[in-house]
């Protein structure tokens, strides 16, 4: 996909700044606080619908104005014709998209029509932080492939919302709960399944694109991998599974204990090796892994063991008045090297593996849509030493994709590649001003 | 700003306090209505003053009507034996607009959301089964026709399995696609539904 131009108003500091893309790396840099990142945040609301850096829409509206309006012209392999969004917020009448000057019903509507993948500093919490964030990352990178998979997503937490507020009416006797429970639980147990399959065969596939992007950055020698951790386990009871729960206390990020079961993989059950499969624990065991037999989960079986799950797990959830079971509390646990990351990683093993599972995830995007997302780089390169810089601008230009860099050193950048005419462009921002730079 | 006058702003606030209503819109409501003729303007005051003291709920459907029971319900021609379930009166009015139903309607008054503290006992279930009891009724059929989002189903699968014991029989309305429009159109979801639903050629 590719973004010709675009045009803000009101958009934080920029009051108003129209800029001409480039079709390949364009590099914006400048002094801190000059509005970079506000540029590419910009082209993230025409394709997420919000912004990747600030939580609330209201912020992004310079100060002193009543609303923002971010547009752009898209194109590129998916859509024969070139296409515009914009997208409009202003105190009180809220947030509305437009694509081709006809609005969308819904915001999420406009999710999957310009793929995008951002490395950013937030990044860092991807591995560090707690499962919410990795869900989070999970949840962005299936619904830009898959509205259908957005869709169960938002009726999941519906219905989830409104299991919690009955869960948490304390007057309701046991039994007339249980009673009014059904129709909720049996939502969520269509819908909850549909996710957790999703989500298991999107991260079977990833497996090798994460091995790829680790090498790519970090070069051969090392091994990324991953356990896909969710609920199920009672019915494929001879699959391996470990009990995360009791291994050496609860996660110290969780308030709550995590899932009571995980799908294979603990560091010491399985070998480098096998662990690349662990994910199939739930698309399909895997001789290796489970010692049992080959199992492929489909939606249905899932549902059937997680309605049973939620059954059982009544008295569980009626006292702590919420659903404790279901995707809602997935989690993926990386490993390096065998090690589990987030235990034993150093600073620099976790800015890698962030950064690889950003280029994993353009390079999945690139092979399922035939067209490859754009690809917003958020002051990434301060952290990284030249040798890695090097290796990923000289991809980056390899590569067709459009990239958008911001940095606030030029010199990072103008030592290591010739911007060629037409196809890259350095930009140049201060106080909201966007000066292109010619060489 | 110096008001000229009060009788205008008052105007103004009512109108926007409606759903859909901006205040832009409001004013330019209550200036257009002050140019009308007396007459029109009392035809409109008149006919909201009737809105709430003529209509009635009626006992037996608790659609909303002049008469009670509604025509609907005393009307001989329609069959007794079939009910079709609705959220709201204004689901009525639209499927009446169709032209094709016959049989009665139940209106519950609202779908089960625990979120809101709206129960099963809330709205008009206990009803819709003292209706399935009444042997004058002669219920055979229950169309359920709700919308197709978490509240809707949840009070469909309520009702089911409510009215399950007096061997009753509960259909429910297609979900899918929407005649005239084309399949490559449709969301996936939508699609997904219209196949778990397909019906024998």
């Amino acid at each position: 996909m590719n973004v010709s131009g675009l045009v803000l108003t009101c958009f934080r500091n920029h009051k108003e700044t129209a800029v001409t893309w480039a079709p390949r790396l364009n590099v914006i840099t400048g002094p801190n606080g000059a509005g970079k990142t506000n540029l590419i945040d910009a082209i993230h609301y025409l394709c997420m619908s919000r912004s990747f850096v600030a939580t609330s829409d209201q912020y992004v509206v310079t100060s002193g104005e009543k609303s923002f309006t971010v547009e752009a012209r898209f194109s590129g392999a998916i859509r024969s014709k070139p296409f515009d969004v914009r997208c409009t917020y202003s105190r009180g009448e809220g947030k509305r998209i437009y694509v081709n000057d006809s609005p969308l019903d819904k915001l999420s509507d406009l999710i999957g029509r310009v793929p995008v993948v951002v490395l950013s500093p937030d990044d860092k919490k991807l591995t560090r932080e707690g499962p919410a964030e990795r869900r989070s990352f999970l949840d962005g990178f299936i619904a830009q492939l898959s509205s259908a998979y957005l869709r169960d997503l938002i009726d999941y937490r519906r219905v989830l919302k409104q299991r919690n507020a009955l869960l948490a009416d304390y007057r309701m006797s046991r039994d007339v709960m249980q009673a009014m429970i059904e129709p909720w639980d049996l939502q969520l147990a269509t819908l909850g399944s549909r996710i957790v399959h999703t989500r298991a065969q999107t991260l079977l596939r990833f497996t090798t694109y994460l091995e790829k992007g680790y090498e790519t950055i970090a070069g051969i020698g090392h091994k990324p991998t991953f356990a896909y951790k969710t609920f199920i386990n009672t019915v494929y009871s001879d699959m391996q599974i470990n009990d995360y729960s009791q291994e050496g206390g609860a996660d110290p990020d969780s308030s709550a204990p995590l899932s009571d079961f995980t799908i294979a993989g603990g560091p010491d059950s399985a070998t480098a090796d096998t662990r690349a499969g662990n994910t199939e624990g739930v698309a399909a065991g895997e001789d290796g892994v489970s010692g049992g037999k080959q199992a492929v989960w489909t939606p249905e079986e899932i549902q059937q063991s997680y309605a049973e799950l939620l059954q059982s797990g009544f008295d569980k959830d009626r006292e702590r008045q919420q659903t404790t079971i279901g995707p809602h509390r997935d989690d993926i646990v990386f490993y390096l090297n065998d090690l589990e990351l987030r235990k034993f990683g150093s600073q620099g093993q976790h800015r890698l593996f962030a950064l690889a599972l950003k280029l994993a995830q353009r390079d999945y995007y690139t092979d399922e849509l035939g067209d490859m997302p754009i690809f917003l780089l958020d002051d990434v390169f301060g952290d990284l030493d030249p040798s890695k810089t090097q290796v990923l601008v000289h991809m980056l230009l390899e590569q067709s994709g459009q990239v958008f860099i911001t940095a606030a050193n030029r010199n990072l950048f103008t030592s290591m590649f010739t911007p060629q005419k037409g196809m890259d462009a350095l930009y140049r921002v201060a106080d909201g001003q966007v000066t292109p730079l010619s060489e | 700003m110096q008001l000229t006058s009060e009788t205008l702003e008052n105007a103004i606030e009512q109108l926007a306090k409606l759903p859909g209503m901006g205040r832009k819109t409001a004013q330019r409501m209550a200036m257009h209505l002050l140019k009308q003729s007396d007459d029109r303007v009392n035809q409109l005051a008149q006919s909201l003053i009737d809105l709430k003291t003529k209509i009635k709920y009626c006992s037996v459907c608790y659609n909303v009507t002049d008469s009670d029971p509604c025509p609907v319900c005393t009307n001989a021609k329609r069959k007794t034996g079939t009910i079709c379930v609705v959220e709201d009166p204004k689901d009525v009015y639209v499927i009446e607009k169709m032209n094709e139903f016959r049989g009665r309607y139940h209106v519950l008054g609202g779908v089960i959301s625990p979120m809101e503290n709206v129960g099963p006992n809330d709205i008009r279930i206990k009803e819709l089964i003292a209706r399935i009891n009444d042997e004058a009724e002669g219920v055979e059929e229950l169309i359920l026709a709700l919308n197709p989002d978490a509240e809707g189903e949840a009070t469909s699968f309520y009702i089911n399995k409510m009215v399950k014991p007096f061997g009753v029989r509960v259909t429910r309305i297609a979900h899918g696609i929407p005649v005239g429009s084309e399949l490559e159109f449709i969301d996936e979801a939508t699609l997904n539904r219209a196949f778990a639903g397909r019906v024998t050629f």
